[in-house]
């Protein structure tokens, strides 16, 4: 863990977000391997010829440098990894939200390798136009499981019975899932086949695709505490037009 | 304790972008001890600019009357929009002498994350702009950024939806750029964005 007047290096690492810092700097929010969600401070990022400005791009693996013990930290260096096309278009989007999510519901300085590898993962599956609703529904689930939110989907709830495709079940956030009769279920439903699909992340199904966005959708803003979603209203107001 | 005027003054300048607490009592000293003509320049235009300046109704960038002077003129091809995040832009591609179509200023650009989304943005104005029946290419000419990249993508498809023709600049290596000076990022994109050379013809 952090210790004062620590030095990090190489630390690999992407931007979430950046916002204008004093009269020539950005304080950045970065994803990193081995340290999490981390503040930045890029001195002089915002001048026009500085080499940070261009580098300093969400959704690109970087590395970088940076030294500091308290909550917001200096960076040194940063080093563009490369080999992987940037974003457009709908992935664009996606890539956003995801960064949003991870900035409101990660605490800073709390390290999760295995979120930081399915989240390279996903920039890159979206990088390379994979179908963009599974990706999300994927990265969501392990977003949760990392938050310690984990859902178990192979059990009802009370019984601890496996999961049964043919029943319906509803989510009760204190206890999990409960089996219902399905004509109760009304659109806050989820069938057990569903549940079957998202444990093993296969979310291709139309079907399952519709019932794990909402379960999950309903689930992240229960986390997110009544937070709204920038992106998610952005994206809806582009609908709108 | 300084004078509630110089307070103020300092106070104000820092609205400036970039300009901090120390910045702004630099610039108040500056105006008020070495140079109280420019200072009362600075004054005057300002509050004239305030007064007159306005966006152009057709292009969006500042202008004093309803059009401004290059919409309004007729040696402009009307059937080429091309689509800038700031005057700024529009000003560098005006040097270039390559363009003869028309300009729209966003003034601004998306930024999800920062809550600027198309209504913002103001796109229904840009939308209305790109449909008056006499554009037929809109060019998206924002910037390399992800926020710039999300711009263009978004207002491609609304215009793309509408029947418009919607072409983006390109990018890669800057012109008598060296591979060897060049970042890596611009040299990845080139490569995935490479074309293919001419063919001799015949
Ligand atoms: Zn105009």
């Amino acid at each position: 863990m952090a210790s004062p007047r620590q030095r990090v290096d190489q630390q690999p690492g992407f931007i979430l977000h950046s916002i204008p810092y004093r009269e020539t700097s950005l304080i950045v929010e970065a994803l990193t391997r081995e340290h999490g969600r981390v503040a930045l401070i890029a001195k002089g990022a915002r001048r026009p010829h500085s080499t940070l400005r261009g580098l300093l791009m969400a959704f690109q693996p970087l590395w970088l440098d940076w030294s500091g013990g308290g909550e917001l930290k200096t960076l040194i260096r940063a080093e563009w990894q490369g080999g992987q096309p940037l974003l457009t278009g709908r992935a664009l989007l996606c890539g956003y939200y995801l960064n949003e999510l991870l900035v409101k519901l990660l605490a800073r300085e709390d390290a999760h390798p295995a979120l930081f590898s399915g989240y390279a993962e996903v920039l890159r599956d979206l990088s390379q136009g994979q179908a963009t609703e599974p990706l999300l529904r994927r990265f969501e689930l392990r977003l949760l499981r990392e938050l310690g939110y984990g859902l178990d989907l192979e059990h009802e709830a009370a019984t601890g019975l496996p999961i049964r495709p043919e029943a319906a079940y509803v989510y009760d956030i204190e206890r999990g899932f409960v089996p219902v009769n399905p004509t109760e279920g009304g659109a806050a439903g989820v069938s057990g086949r569903v549940l079957q699909n998202m444990a093993r992340e296969a979310f291709t199904d139309p079907e399952t695709q519709q019932q794990a966005k909402l379960l999950l959708r309903r689930l992240l803003n229960h986390y997110l505490g009544g937070q709204p979603l920038q992106s998610r209203r952005v994206f809806m107001e582009l609908q709108e037009l | 304790m300084s004078p509630t005027s110089l307070d103020e003054l300092i106070d104000a300048l820092r609205c400036l972008p970039g300009v901090g607490p120390k910045s702004a009592q630099r610039m108040a000293y500056h105006l008020l001890q070495r140079d109280q003509r420019g200072a009362e320049r600075l004054s005057k235009a300002l509050s004239h600019a305030l007064r007159v300046l306005r966006h152009c109704a057709r292009c969006n960038t500042f202008c004093e009357g309803e059009v401004c002077e290059r919409c309004a003129s007729s040696r402009r091809d009307s059937r080429l929009l091309c689509v800038v995040e700031m005057p700024v832009d529009l000003a560098m591609l005006e040097q270039t002498h390559a363009y003869q179509g028309l300009y729209y200023v966003l003034m601004g650009r998306l930024s999800p994350l920062d809550g600027i989304g198309p209504r913002e943005l103001g796109l229904e104005k840009l939308i209305a702009r790109a449909s008056d029946g006499t554009v037929e290419e809109v060019i998206l000419a924002t910037n390399f950024t992800n926020e710039g990249e999300v711009t263009a993508h978004t207002i491609g498809e609304l215009l793309r939806a509408r029947g418009l023709k919607v072409s983006r600049i390109a990018r890669g290596l800057p012109v008598g750029g060296e591979l060897e000076h060049s970042d890596t990022g611009t040299i990845a994109q080139a490569l995935l964005e490479r074309r293919p050379t001419q063919e001799p013809s015949g």
